[in-house]
């Protein structure tokens, strides 16, 4: 067996609140069998410094709360293996969100707001009878609906787009991509007029200059790119009707 | 200070609906109400005509590239395409006012382009400062492409608007030695050289994200045609570079075959044969 | 002082938090939820297989309804729960899975025709017909008798959320996330309201409410090992707790799972070994034959997790760094197998293990999975001890699930529970009991004493590391708590434990910034969590009996004669233990005495009631021989009166004719 690595980790450090700005520390960690970076930032955190924050939650890719700049790209921490990075690994808190300290941010606000902001809910005229036998849907719609469903609200989408960095009031992929989920959702009423009034201007679909960014890091793999053509289409027909 | 809901900034107090008990606030919610007054349609209007127009110049490119490079099939080519754009054979003599109008036309469409996509620059030192950080960091492909657009797009401004500026006040002006002559004599070689460069990168990106903006050619694997249509817009570049680096080296070379006679008028083999 | 006045606080932003908060919020009433994190990390996300109703639309579901979903979880819990909260419950969830559909979840659903399962390792084709096309599908999952768990592909729990969560930003509820409760403000007999801090800030303020509800979630992260996530520290089970009023029910009621990746913790489903994978040791032996001849792999939950543990005690475990482990074998079913059916697994085990399951095979170790205990509720949700306070989710011990759930009826439970919990705090709201008599005394009182109590960590002398004590103490209940209890090894848990909890008063902290400091949330988390893990040893060590998910090696017998009661747990002041009490479940009440669960031994000792019991329902059952099956269930075990007006309709089922 060779010895195992031993893993710099070059963490951008911050405190807004104790007013402590942006800088980079190094901490020495010693790689292990299968070790993610949440096993590595716990050992920091653990051993080395204890004041270091980050958030995980489910620590299994699917809550959505980890995500950060690893090597300069928005991912996922908890599945990161460092096996699959070289020894030197830089980690940074995700752009565009309020930031917290170290590598946590606020997306929790960011996406609230985008719920708000979009009016992410089914949005029906009628009182469902709770007891009478549930409208039929085609099998292949509910699981075209659920691969749009399957959006973390992760922030990665957000950290890598530029027209985000450039423009904060962009909505961004994540917002884009659940405007398509309820289009395609026949339980919402909502027409394509009404899409428009939330996501028809310069802040909503129009102002995606398509870098495909958020395509290309969504953890979830989800298809963004073409959501969001398919949106622009049918916002721009709704512009010239 | 009661640190109070309002200040967490989760909290919007005036999207707050009174509670109507037994209603859902999906229903009542005051959103609805308030979003029936009319969302402008103009963003959509723009975008389109961005795209239209990009796609116009990107396709009037290909066409003038091929009525430039009839330079390579001989002199007399080039010659009868120049002719053939001052409408002689509709009006009885050559019209250079028509190649002006024509030059009009595009250069109408092309600053109307450069207005629209204006708006797509960074507004302010912050934005530029935030976008070059963000691609430097990302490393990623076609953030990459659309910082090449907006350099290129940024360049263009100055060298297309003197070519244009040229080939509208002097339509009569075109034609295998006049052009020669310019090039060379006239030193607009370095101009072209970097106009060549500058159109074709952003005309072929631009026509590649074109592709997917609208979401054409898509077909049933997105991922698939999107690599697909990055290899035609690299062929696409390599191939009008190419050929425009060819053509201007003509030029150059008629320019430095002539320039002892520089400005003097072409005429044409068939005139001259006629003459002689 | 800052104080935040609300109708309802709702502490926890999971399935079961959110959907009680829209619930009152519905209803007319002003609502703050607080939560850890953003609702939608909340773990409530992780639920994969999905949501257990009985909607009998799928082939393998038809005949289903509320009875026999109502054995299967009475059976399912050995006999543990309470029997009418089952019945509320099973009612109640098919309008929940509707009331989620309605709302957006998308559930998979039924196509018309033939498809091919695998059933039992045989390639069976099915057939669904074509008037249930389109309705929701289910699929198959340990211990029902037909197919009824609901889902959304491998994604159920999130999907849920979700929808829940939304339907929470439409009603404009806000959510304070990153906030923390750390303390309920009581006067001993009425809870009003709870003392909050901001994760960010670190600042207290005190959240004043006509009714409080805590659904915090499980407390897996007591243990080393969890399929948990790292927020289920049970703080809101503890700060009930620590009333000294409030009973947590149960608490030694701990379920494990069989199959989490080593050392992650992270689920990977029961389908592996339903498939045909197997599990080997250190050497490469396949060593569940050599224990559980005729069942091997597929024995019960608890009984391969059981052996997964006996065989590393007995030193064939593969060791790393980490500790130890077993491997999980399932190279042997191909690859178009695993690409297919096992898609998620694949995927989990390339992010998290960066191996290919195909070729290689998967380190697996039994982790704790679920707490049945919590926070002792009436059907009403409203907990013993405090007027004003309720609870729903995992966090409480409503007792659905008594001592094993059903895979599926958690989730389910949380959004049922929900819709049941939300209404009575709604009408508690509007009861005169509801009405809010305060002193702002108090209040201060209760923000003062835990701000002196940070201060204490912050800038106190304390030399123990919380870091420290919180490895010992997941330590200690993984290897004496665990699958296998043993009088001898709990009670040197019990002991450790309750030195662990003393020096945990001295803990000192080198972080003294009084913000977002992670120090000092691990150093106040695990003074409760200690509490808590104290309430499953001595529970544990008490209950002289095997129920369930509880085992004792060295009572290996069900014993209802003197254990058919549920374990209430108090904490007075600076004790180190737990005080103990029981309630009697009452067998004569019971719509299903105990029996035989289905599998394991027969060897349970009687109760005397059950016979009785047992006689009188035959006779019922004789008596209403003509009559439909509510009425004969009325007769039986009557639960109407529990339910809230707006979920009383009977639920109805495409092709039931009985109205
Ligand atoms: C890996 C995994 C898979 C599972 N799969 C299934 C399945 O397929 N089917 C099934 O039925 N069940 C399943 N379960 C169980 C089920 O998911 C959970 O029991 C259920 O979701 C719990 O929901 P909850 O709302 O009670 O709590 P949670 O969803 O855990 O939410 C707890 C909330 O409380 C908040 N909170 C906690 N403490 C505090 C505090 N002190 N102050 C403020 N807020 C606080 C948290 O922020 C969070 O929002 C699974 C569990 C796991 C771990
Ligand atoms: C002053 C000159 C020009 C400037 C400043 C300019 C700038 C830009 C910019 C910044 C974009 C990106 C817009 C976006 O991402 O939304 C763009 C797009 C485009 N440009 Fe230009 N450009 C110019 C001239 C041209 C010319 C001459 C052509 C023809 C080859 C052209 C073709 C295109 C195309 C096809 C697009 C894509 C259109 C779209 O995204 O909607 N542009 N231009
Ligand atoms: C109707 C308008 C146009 C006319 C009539 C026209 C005409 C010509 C002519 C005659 C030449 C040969 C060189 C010369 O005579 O100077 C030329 C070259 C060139 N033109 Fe244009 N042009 C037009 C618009 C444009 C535009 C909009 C662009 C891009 C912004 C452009 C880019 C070029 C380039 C790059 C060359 C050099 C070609 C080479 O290197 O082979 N032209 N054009
Ligand atoms: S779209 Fe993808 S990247 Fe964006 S938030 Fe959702 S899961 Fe994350
Ligand atoms: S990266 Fe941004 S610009 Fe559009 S395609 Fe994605 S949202
Ligand atoms: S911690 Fe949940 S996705 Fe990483």
């Amino acid at each position: 067996m060779t010895a195992p690595r031993s893993l710099t980790l070059r963490i951008l450090r911050s405190s807004p609140g104790e007013g402590i700005a942006p800088h980079w520390q190094d901490f020495l960690v010693e790689e292990a069998e299968g070790m993610t970076l949440f096993l590595a930032l716990g050992e920091v955190r653990e051993r080395l410094d204890p004041s270091l924050q980050f958030d995980f939650v489910c620590r299994a890719g699917i809550c959505g709360s980890c995500a950060m700049l690893v090597n300069g790209k928005p991912t996922l921490a908890c599945r990161c293996l460092t096996r699959d990075l070289d020894p030197l690994i830089t980690l940074a808190p995700l752009p565009v969100f309020e930031l917290i300290g170290d590598l946590s941010v606020n997306t929790g606000k960011w996406m609230r707001g985008t719920a708000e902001r979009l009016e992410t809910w089914i949005h029906s005229q009628e009182e469902t009878a709770l007891t009478a036998v549930e409208a039929p849907m085609e099998p292949a719609l509910a699981e075209a609906i659920y691969e749009l469903d399957r959006c973390i609200e992760c922030g990665c989408c957000i950290a890598g787009c530029g027209t985000a960095q450039m423009r904060p009031d962009f909505v961004g992929a994540v917002g884009l991509n659940k405007i398509a989920r309820f289009r395609l959702d026949p339980r919402d009423t909502r027409s394509d007029d009404d899409f428009y009034e939330l996501i028809g201007d310069d802040t909503g679909v129009f102002g995606c200059m398509s870098l495909l960014g958020c395509h290309d890091v969504c953890p979830k793999g989800l298809s963004l790119q073409t959501q969001i053509a398919f949106l622009r289409r049918k916002m721009a027909v709704v512009g010239i009707k | 200070m009661t640190r109070s809901i309002e200040q967490t900034g989760l909290f919007q107090p005036d999207a707050a609906a009174p509670a109507i008990p037994g209603i859902p606030a999906a229903v009542s919610h005051p959103a609805h109400a308030a979003r029936r007054l009319k969302k402008s349609r103009w963003p959509a209007r723009l975008d389109l005509l961005q795209s239209a127009s990009g796609l116009f110049l990107a396709v009037f490119l290909v066409a003038h590239m091929f009525f430039v490079s009839s330079i390579l099939i001989s002199r007399d080519a080039f010659y009868t395409v120049a002719r053939f754009f001052e409408a002689g054979w509709l009006f009885g003599t050559p019209q250079p006012w028509v190649v002006s109008c024509v030059v009009g036309f595009v250069l109408a469409v092309f600053v109307g382009h450069a207005w629209l996509a204006l708006r797509k620059f960074p507004a302010n030192w912050r934005q530029y400062r935030a976008f070059a950080e963000h691609r430097r960091q990302l490393r990623h492909s076609d953030t990459g492409l659309w910082w090449l657009q907006l350099w290129t797009g940024f360049a263009l401004f100055f060298l297309g608007s003197v070519h244009l500026y040229g080939m509208l006040v002097h339509p009569e002006l075109i034609g295998p030695y006049e052009s020669a002559d310019r090039i060379w004599t006239g030193t607009m070689w370095p101009l072209y050289l970097l106009l060549l460069f500058a159109v074709e990168l952003h005309g072929s990106v631009g026509l590649y994200r074109l592709a997917l903006k609208w979401g054409w050619l898509e077909g049933r694997d997105p991922a698939a045609s999107r690599r697909r249509l990055r290899a035609v817009k690299t062929a696409f570049s390599v191939f009008f570079v190419g050929l425009g680096l060819v053509t201007l080296l003509a030029y150059v070379q008629l320019g430095i075959a002539h320039a002892d006679r520089a400005g003097e008028p072409y005429v044409p083999t068939a005139a001259k044969t006629a003459r002689g | 002082m800052r104080i935040h006045y609300t109708d309802v606080l709702v502490i926890g932003g999971g399935l079961a938090g959110l959907r009680a908060a829209v619930g009152a919020r519905r209803r007319g009433h002003d609502v703050i939820i607080l939560s850890l994190v953003p609702p939608k990390r909340s773990h409530s996300a992780a639920a994969q297989g999905g949501m257990q109703a009985s909607l009998g639309n799928t082939a393998m579901g038809a005949g289903d309804n509320e009875d026999v979903h109502f054995e299967d979880t009475v059976r399912g819990s050995d006999w543990g729960c309470d029997q009418q909260v089952a019945r509320l419950f099973v009612h109640t969830a098919p309008q929940a899975v509707r009331e989620l559909a309605a709302w957006g979840v998308p559930w998979n659903r039924i196509q018309a025709g033939p498809r091919e399962v695998v059933m039992d390792g045989q390639r069976v084709t099915l057939t669904e017909p074509a008037a249930m096309h389109g309705l929701i599908a289910a699929r198959d999952f340990g211990g029902t008798k037909k197919w009824r768990t609901c889902f959304v592909s491998d994604g159920t729990g999130h999907a849920m959320l979700y929808a829940v969560s939304d339907q929470a930003v439409a009603e404009s509820i806000p959510v304070h996330e990153r906030t923390e409760a750390i303390a309920l403000i009581h006067d001993g007999q009425r809870c009003h309201g709870a003392i909050v801090r901001d994760l960010v800030t670190g600042e207290l303020s005190a959240y004043v409410a006509k009714a409080t509800c805590i659904a915090t979630g499980g407390f897996g992260r007591i243990y080393r090992v969890s399929s948990n996530a790292v927020i289920n520290e049970g703080i809101g089970a503890a700060i009930a707790l620590e009333t000294g009023v409030v009973p947590l029910g149960n608490l030694e009621a701990v379920q494990f799972h069989p199959t989490t990746i080593f050392p992650a913790g992270i689920l990977v489903t029961e389908g592996c070994r339903g498939d045909g994978g197997l599990l080997r040791d250190a050497k490469g032996h396949r060593f569940m034959p050599d224990y559980e001849p005729e069942k091997r792999e597929l024995a019960s939950r608890d009984v391969v997790s059981r052996r997964m543990e006996e065989h590393i005690r007995a030193g064939h475990g593969v060791k790393t760094r980490f500790g130890e482990h077993l491997w999980l074998d399932i190279t042997l079913l191909g690859k178009a197998h695993i690409d297919g059916r096992l898609r998620e697994v694949k995927e989990i085990c390339q992010h998290f293990l960066g191996i290919d399951p195909a070729r290689d095979m998967i380190p697996v170790r039994p982790a704790q999975h679920y707490s049945m205990g919590g926070i002792r509720t009436d059907a009403a949700g409203h907990a013993r001890g405090l007027a004003g306070l309720f609870a729903c989710g995992e966090a409480a011990c409503w007792d659905l699930h008594g001592f094993n759930r059903l895979g599926g009826n958690s989730v389910a439970e949380t959004v049922v529970a929900g819709m049941i919990v939300g209404e009575k705090m709604a009408d508690f709201v509007e009861s005169d009991a509801g009405d809010l008599h305060v002193s702002t005394a108090l209040v201060r009182e209760f923000l003062e004493r835990e701000q002196a109590k940070l201060d204490t960590l912050l800038h106190g002398n304390g030399s123990e590391s919380a870091a420290e004590l919180t490895r010992r103490m997941q330590d200690i209940m993984t290897e004496k708590v665990g699958i296998f209890r043993r009088g001898d090894l709990l009670e040197s848990a019990v002991t450790e434990l309750r030195q662990l909890l003393e020096k945990s008063r001295h803990i000192g902290i080198a972080t003294r910034r009084p913000g977002s400091n992670p120090e000092l949330v691990a150093a106040y988390r695990v003074q409760k969590m200690l509490k808590l893990a104290l309430c499953v040893a001595h529970g544990a060590l008490t209950r002289t009996e095997s129920r369930g998910a509880h085992y004792r090696e060295d009572y290996p017998a069900r014993d209802d004669a003197n254990w058919l009661k549920r374990t209430l747990a108090t904490w007075h002041g600076d004790d180190t233990l737990p005080t103990l009490a029981w309630e009697d479940l009452d067998v004569a009440a019971m719509e299903l005495p105990p029996g035989w669960r289905g599998y394991g031994a027969r060897n349970a000792i009687e109760h005397p009631a059950t016979a009785i019991r047992a006689d009188e329902i035959n006779a019922i059952r004789k008596a209403f021989g003509h009559a439909d099956r509510y009425t004969l269930q009325h007769a039986l075990m009557p639960f109407d009166h529990l339910l809230p007006e707006r979920y009383r309709g009977r639920n109805e089922r495409p092709g039931d004719d009985t109205p």
